[in-house]
């Protein structure tokens, strides 16, 4: 070990780019785990919060694509077996339909949700002014979007013209009394939020629902989704027929599309950077074992066998992947840290409009777990060692007379 | 001489180096005995075949035709790591260049063998730090080779060649690179370890002036033994 270290000082120049061309994969890595996971975050929680929670329980039928869900009459008992369920956090009772939205001379086709306010419903948290819906059955909150396009302030009247297969058309005259910013424009512009019973209002429904939304105790971010699969398996197994249970993925498979393919891909671009810091490795290991020629054909000489010698190689190797492997790893999580610390990532114009698209803020919160920061190091480590492979085999079999005799 | 202190013998031992078409000759039919504890030097002038013998002996390169016993083994069954463990074990070797390791202090290269042997750090280093003290060069144990004299770092070679007190040291014109006091010095030193601790060695030369402090002299001449004499 004092001899690897000594022999790696003797060229510290070399030494010390070889130790930056394993640190940068390393530290870039670190960062993409960061970024990737702060934005399958931010892509989740937009997904789960505001459009489809952690799972829903429909009720089954053949709809056109966009078209309206099929009413459920008696949602009671299939609230019930939720609530039941191990590790149900809580769920929201939801009621949408497609509707117009009218004030004055302005009209645009909107989702109507209804939902039911003794269960906190997330748009709450992005009511800007005004409140959010207290189940009084009179009172609308809509987005920033929608309400620019019809003019309407706190307190302006609203009229509402549902349209359901199952129930034809309704009329509702909704009070805005809360206004929210989503970060999405579609939906800032397309959603409005009314208290269940103004909804069932509409369909002519008392008592009716659309989807049963769920949410899943501990799930922080999509890394949680097995403890959704969890719990939709079990409600599938316990569910009457005529209903199914769809998880967030089914809910928004584009959403999952692009968490599937988004990690593989960047991990394939830091793979570049690993592939190139291990040919690095090699040159190094190869220039110094050529330059050791003589020095190690005394080692063999005098009887170190090819593990022993291959073992001198990989220490070197394994010396500079460690140490770099440890600085890219902390470096990258410190910078993920500061990062956090300053309240996140702010992104640039055209990313960011991608970032609202999704409905997502445009801010990246990012985030890293040590197995991910271990891992990073431990790749590097193993592609260093694999670089070491050549040089240390063709150190392990040098002849020792012709090594000894061999001049530079 | 009886036949449990044969420590080495070749029969008819040959070697040819082959270049191209170019064929050479080193060493013709060399049939030689070595015994424990013997204190014996090659002879002859460059060219003779010394360093080759000596190799061959070593297990450093194979020969070409004939056989070496070692101990009674004959080595041209032995597999490359299996001459690496012989080596290890049984052979220690002193080469004309020193060839000290540049990285490792003084004790470090005293004791590598008994590294590469697995003995553990506390063992090797109060062993290597005894055989420099025996041979007067313990003052230096903290130091890398490049700060010793060229007679200095020979007998570093000398202690990392007899740490692990194999069964012969074999050395390369271990003088060639030294003045005449330090050559005899040398040459002392290595005797005194033979007398007192029973350590046997086998030396090639082509100066004349140590030969009177050996007790056996093996002349080669052409890749030939022309005598061997006991002065």
């Amino acid at each position: 070990m004092k001899a690897a270290v000594r022999h790696l000082l003797r060229n510290r120049r070399r030494s010390l780019l070889t130790l930056a061309a394993v640190i940068v994969p390393v530290y870039i890595l670190v960062l993409m785990y960061g970024m990737v996971s702060g934005e399958m975050r931010g892509l989740f929680d937009g997904t789960v919060k505001l459009r489809t929670g952690h799972f829903q329980v429909r009720a089954v039928a053949d709809r056109p694509e966009g078209g309206a869900l099929p009413l459920i009459s008696t949602p009671q008992p299939l609230i019930d077996l939720v609530d039941s369920l191990p590790g149900i956090e809580r769920h929201v009772v939801r009621l949408d339909l497609p509707a117009l939205a009218a004030e004055a001379d302005h009209s645009q086709g909107v989702l109507v949700q209804g939902v039911s306010t003794d269960q906190k419903d997330p748009i709450a948290d992005l009511v800007t002014s005004g409140r959010f819906l207290d189940g009084d059955g009179r009172s609308a909150v809509v987005g920033e979007g929608l309400a620019r396009l019809l003019g309407l302030s706190i307190g302006d009247r609203l009229i509402l013209l549902g349209s359901h297969p199952d129930a034809g058309l309704g009329v509702a005259n909704p009070t805005v009394v809360g206004i929210f910013s989503a970060p999405d424009d579609t939906l800032s512009r397309s959603v409005v939020d009314v208290d269940l019973p103004l909804a069932q209002q509409l369909v002519r429904q008392p008592g009716a629902a659309t989807a049963i939304v769920g949410y899943v105790k501990g799930v922080d971010g999509p890394w949680d989704a097995w403890k959704i699969e969890r719990a939709v398996t079990t409600l599938r197994s316990e569910l009457p027929t005529g209903y199914e249970v769809l998880d967030w993925r089914e809910l928004s498979p584009d959403i999952d599309l692009y968490m599937r393919i988004a990690r593989p891909i960047m991990t394939l671009f830091t793979g570049i950077f690993f592939v190139l810091g291990g040919l690095v490795v090699l040159n190094t290991l190869y220039l110094s074992v050529m330059e050791r020629t003589r020095e190690l054909g005394i080692i063999i000489a005098l009887g170190a066998s090819r593990r022993q010698v291959m073992r001198m190689v990989f220490t070197e190797a394994g010396l500079i992947a460690v140490a770099g492997g440890a600085i890219g790893a902390l470096a990258g999580a410190a910078l993920v840290f500061v990062i956090g610390a300053i309240g996140g990532l702010r992104l640039p114009g055209a990313y960011s409009g991608f970032m609202k698209a999704f409905g997502m803020q445009p801010i990246l919160h990012l985030r890293v777990t040590v197995p991910e920061i271990a891992l990073s190091a431990a790749v590097m480590v193993a592609v260093a060692l694999l670089a070491a492979w050549y040089p240390a085999r063709r150190a392990a079999r040098l002849e020792p007379l012709e090594a000894i005799h061999y001049v530079q | 001489m009886s036949n449990s202190d044969q420590l080495i013998r070749t029969e008819r031992l040959e070697k040819t180096y082959r270049t191209d078409s170019v064929e050479t000759p080193a060493l013709r039919g060399v049939s030689l005995d070595v015994s424990s504890q013997e204190f014996a030097a090659v002879a002859g002038p460059s060219g003779s075949g010394k360093s080759t013998l000596l190799h061959l002996l070593g297990g450093l390169d194979r020969p070409t035709s004939g056989e070496i016993f070692l101990e009674g083994v004959p080595m041209s069954g032995l597999s490359r790591d299996e001459l690496a463990r012989l080596r290890l074990e049984r052979i220690g070797f002193v080469f004309q260049d020193y060839n000290l390791i540049p990285v490792l202090t003084v004790i470090e290269n005293a004791a590598f063998v008994l590294e590469l042997r697995g003995v553990d750090r506390r063992a090797r280093t109060q062993r290597a730090g005894d055989v420099l003290a025996e041979l007067g060069i313990e003052k230096y144990a903290s130091q890398f080779p490049n700060r010793l004299s060229g007679g200095e770092q020979q007998r570093v070679a000398i202690a990392r060649a007899v740490v692990a007190q194999p069964a012969i040291v074999l050395a390369d014109e271990p003088t060639a690179n030294l003045d005449t006091e330090a050559s005899l010095g040398l040459i002392d030193l290595m005797r005194r370890l033979n007398e007192h601790k029973g350590a046997t060695f086998l030396f090639a030369t082509h100066d004349s002036r140590l030969l009177d402090r050996v007790r056996r002299v093996i002349t080669l001449v052409d890749g030939r033994i022309t005598g061997q004499t006991t002065p």
